[in-house]
């Protein structure tokens, strides 16, 4: 849903405005133990403006799409930001830095569109592999959902853009009875473009299923971690998890100016010289990213942000308003998640950048700790201080992998933890099943390759 | 159309294309927001809604779909949509819809925003916080009001209208003095007019004096196993996973370590548990179930013994149990006997938890997080904000050695909670 004529409205603009037209699709399909228990899909489409002036902002959106909708909005926000205005005078001469750019990028498929049918069918034949190879699980929940998120801009500054940016994620969550209680583990598949260009074959996923059910069986059978201090690997999702949570929200420009922790430590070393850190726009070693951002929701076009280089804290992330306060260039982190919700500081692809070292020289550096796999969620703090849940790790003593862990947390001040990373993996892997909340949810992508470091691990 | 024509019309469609039951939903709202960043006032937004909801059960296989539109066009391709999505499903014996029930208007809070009082309210907020706690940074506060209109009909002959409106306030928070920061900490709470400066509500003032004394934490040296006194605007979190697994997905899947303890003792009989979305003691609750029913007030725990699980239409149906009469929430928790200054006192050692960071707890129970915004407690006293300091347990014994609970409780506008201190936790 492309709206071609958005250029015939910019007379309507009295003030620095953003006017943008947005759809989000969404298809949802869910099996429980063989039944149906998710069938659905939702659009939802409208317009909104957002106007400034005199450091306030208005904002006003209505779902209907037509001129006098249009044009509505835009008077709305402006009511808006006189009203803010009338009554906070103290921000008057504030003015926010000019952005300018065009850009059109679709990711639709070129494919035939399947029926949701065929996409039910598809996780069936899944299930159905998963129920005839593994009848001891107790439970098994499959799921299969694709957002489309489609928006057309306009800018008083002269920004146009149209951008349609799917994402397409398969999930697993199995479970087994141990000792008469429920284990369980999931895995997601996916990332940028629809359903038909992320999902062939429905036996393309039963090697990596079976090695869920290894894990799982591995899981059960586990050891509580030994709470403490540790030597720990934490494998690419763990990094990128700590990459986007402990780090990049600390250092985006609006909780930085809310006091976070990073206001104090720019141009400082905030980590060992191996660490590179940078949040990608949309391409990384020549590959498009898992959420490719190339003109933002303010209309400046997404460049990549280094927030620390060689273990030197750089720069934090901007929208227009926080570029202006810290006299730096946006660089296009502004994203808004529906058409009804303004453009916040967001990351995009938050990611550390690989090493030289290969994982076993890794682990067989540890004499007494963990190598942590796989994530549950995970929380960072103003303070830096992070907590990620762990759902698949293994002990590491003296230099082997040992026996499956239950379910821990690790938490750590991420700005003493990036201190004690010694060795960093050469290869590199993207997750962008996830979505960042802060206000609005929104799609983001987060990477990078293993990383040894020393955390607080929770146990018994 | 207007609002009534619209879902008829929703109805009648499916009903022509031989769908067997069906409900629509269509809710209009309009919200108006008020935003400080940063310890000043910055943004006014005002956003309209619609949403038309639809779902259909036809030869027992079923699909939903959703809109934001009203126009004919746009209701046909819905409906469209919702038949073909039910075509390519599954049949399944448990789906339904809600029975008739009697007509019913619905109506409570203002039909539109004082924006007036919204902005009168917030920018005193603002002042009063730099001048009280100078140290305090608002990095977020948001006043909202949010009109909904709502009409509910299924094929049953259901047929319920509901008008709403309702205020919420919501601070994010943190402290700073020289190269001291503290954790950032948020609450909120929701009322059906704002009466009185915004921080005489709920736990706002205190905990934003909390802030600035948490500027000065210390680390725990020891690990020991002690007492967890957690405070009403952190004891959802526990709770939750009681929630969790009482309700649909969990009892569905068989993951639910409750799921045979109905009429069974399963915390500690000191815990009565209520979910009152329609008790005129809770400002912010609900009307209806999601199934479409009329939602009442219910006893979950009663004195430690679990009274209902939470389970919807499908889930009852699927486990051939009892649907609950409403969809969780709106929590009060009875009060116990002893004061919170009591709690402190009788705690030898252990902390107070107003915020937990942590991973969700594994099906068994077992958690492991972060206290945040948390105190040291020793010898009945409230020692020194804590940092770096890690709690865990399993939830299931948590509430079984549910120690006590205070007699004040703090009403949320969607809860009303208490104090509850917890015996032989983890604290590392």
């Amino acid at each position: 849903m492309k709206y071609e004529n958005l250029n015939k409205f910019r007379n309507s603009f009295s003030n620095y405005t953003e006017l943008r037209v947005q759809e989000n699709r969404n298809s949802s399909i869910n099996l429980t133990n063989g039944d149906v228990t998710g069938n659905t899909s939702s659009q939802k489409s409208g317009v909104s403006a957002r106007v400034f002036k005199d450091g306030n902002w208005g904002f006003s959106s209505n779902p209907e799409i037509n001129t006098n909708s249009i044009l509505g909005v835009v008077k709305a926000s402006t009511e808006n930001v006189q009203f803010m205005n009338k009554r906070d005078t103290n921000k008057c001469g504030y003015f926010l830095p000019e952005t300018m750019a065009n850009n059109d990028i679709d990711f639709s498929t070129n494919k035939n569109k399947q029926s949701q049918k065929y996409w039910l069918d598809f996780i069936k034949e899944i299930d159905g592999y998963i129920e005839k190879t593994y009848p001891e699980l107790l439970s098994r929940n499959i799921g299969l959902g694709g957002l489309d998120m489609e928006k057309s801009l306009l800018t008083s500054d002269g920004s146009e853009a149209y951008s349609m940016i799917p994402r397409s994620i398969f999930y697993v969550m199995l479970s087994i009875e141990k000792d008469g209680n429920p284990v369980s583990i999931g895995n997601p598949w996916g990332g940028l473009g629809q359903l038909e260009d992320q999902f062939y074959n429905p036996s393309d996923y039963f090697n990596d299923i079976d090695q869920l059910v290894d894990r799982l069986k591995q899981k059960a059978n586990g050891i509580y971690a030994d709470a403490g201090y540790k030597d720990v690997i934490l494998d690419a999702d763990l990094a990128g998890i700590l990459a986007h949570e402990a780090i990049g929200h600390t250092t985006e420009a609006d909780l930085v100016m809310a006091g976070s922790v990073a206001a104090d430590f720019v141009g400082k070393s905030v980590a060992s010289p191996l660490v590179t850190l940078i949040d990608y726009a949309n391409t990384c070693n020549d590959q498009t990213c898992p959420v490719p951002v190339y003109i933002d929701d303010e209309g400046t076009k997404s460049e990549d942000v280094t927030i620390i280089k060689d273990g030197i804290l750089k720069r934090f992330m901007h929208n227009k308003d926080s570029a202006r306060y810290y006299e730096e260039k946006p660089l296009g982190n502004a994203r808004a998640y529906e058409f009804s919700d303004e453009p916040l500081i967001r990351m995009r692809n938050t990611a550390f950048v690989p090493g030289t070292s290969k994982l076993e020289e890794m682990i067989a550096s540890i004499d007494d700790g963990y190598y942590l796999v796989k994530t549950g969620n995970g929380q960072a703090d103003s303070t830096s201080e992070f907590m990620f849940a762990i759902t698949m790790g293994y002990e590491i003593k003296n230099g082997q992998l040992g026996r499956a862990i239950k379910d821990t947390t690790i938490s750590g001040i991420a700005f003493d933890v990036l201190k004690t990373i010694d060795m960093i993996s050469s290869d590199m892997s993207w997750s962008s099943a996830g979505m960042c909340g802060k206000k609005q949810l929104i799609p983001v992508g987060m990477g990078g390759p293993a990383i040894k470091c020393k955390v607080n691990i929770g146990g018994r | 159309m207007d609002k009534n024509e619209v879902v008829d019309y929703c109805l009648d469609s499916l009903k022509k294309r031989g769908v067997d039951k069906s409900t629509c939903c269509l809710t209009v709202s309009e919200k108006k927001e008020l935003n400080v960043e940063n310890d000043a006032m910055a943004l006014l937004r005002t956003t309209f809604n619609t949403s038309l909801g639809i779902s259909a059960i036809k030869n027992h296989k079923k699909a939903s779909t959703s809109i934001n539109k009203t126009d004919k066009n746009s209701i046909d391709e819905a409906v469209d949509t919702v038949i073909e999505l039910t075509k390519g499903s599954k049949p399944d014996d448990a789906y339904d819809i809600s029975d008739k029930q009697p007509k019913r208007l619905f109506s409570k809070g203002c039909d539109s925003a004082d924006l007036d009082i919204m902005y009168r309210s917030l920018d005193e907020f603002v002042d009063y916080v730099k001048s009280t706690y100078p140290q305090v940074k608002l990095e977020a506060a948001i006043v909202d009001f949010n009109h909904i209109n709502s009409i509910y009909k299924n094929t049953n002959g259901v047929d319920f209208q509901i008008s709403d409106g309702i205020y919420s306030f919501s601070p994010v928070f943190l402290s700073k003095e020289g190269d001291k920061t503290t954790s950032f900490n948020y609450t909120g709470f929701s009322t059906l007019k704002i009466e009185k400066p915004l921080y005489k509500y709920a736990m706002v003032d205190s905990l934003l004096r909390e802030s600035v004394e948490q500027l000065n934490t210390r680390s725990l040296d020891e690990k020991f196993v002690g007492k967890l006194i957690v405070t009403p605007d952190c004891i959802e979190t526990f709770l939750g996973f009681i929630i969790n697994d009482i309700s649909d997905g969990k009892m569905i899947t068989g993951n639910s370590i409750y799921k045979d303890k109905l009429n069974e003792l399963i915390t500690n009989p000191k815990l009565t548990l209520y979910s009152k979305p329609v008790s005129d003691e809770i400002e912010d609750g609900y009307f209806l179930t999601d199934d479409g029913y009329m939602a009442e007030n219910s006893t979950i725990l009663d004195k430690g013994i679990l009274k209902t699980h939470l389970l919807g239409i499908y889930g009852a149906n699927k486990l051939g149990k009892k649907r609950a009469v409403n969809d969780g929430g709106a929590y009060v928790i009875g009060s116990g006997s002893k004061s919170y200054s009591d709690l402190i006192k009788d705690t030898e050692k252990g902390i107070l938890l107003s915020r937990f960071s942590g991973g969700n707890p594994s099906n068994n129970g077992d958690f492991s997080g972060v206290a945040k915004n948390s105190y040291f407690i020793e010898n009945g006293k409230i020692k020194y904000p804590i940092t770096e300091t890690m709690v865990s347990g399993n939830i299931k014994d948590m509430f079984e050695n549910l120690d006590d609970i205070s007699n004040e409780r703090v009403n949320y506008g969607h809860g009303i909670l208490p104090w509850i201190s917890f015996k032989g936790i983890t604290i590392s």
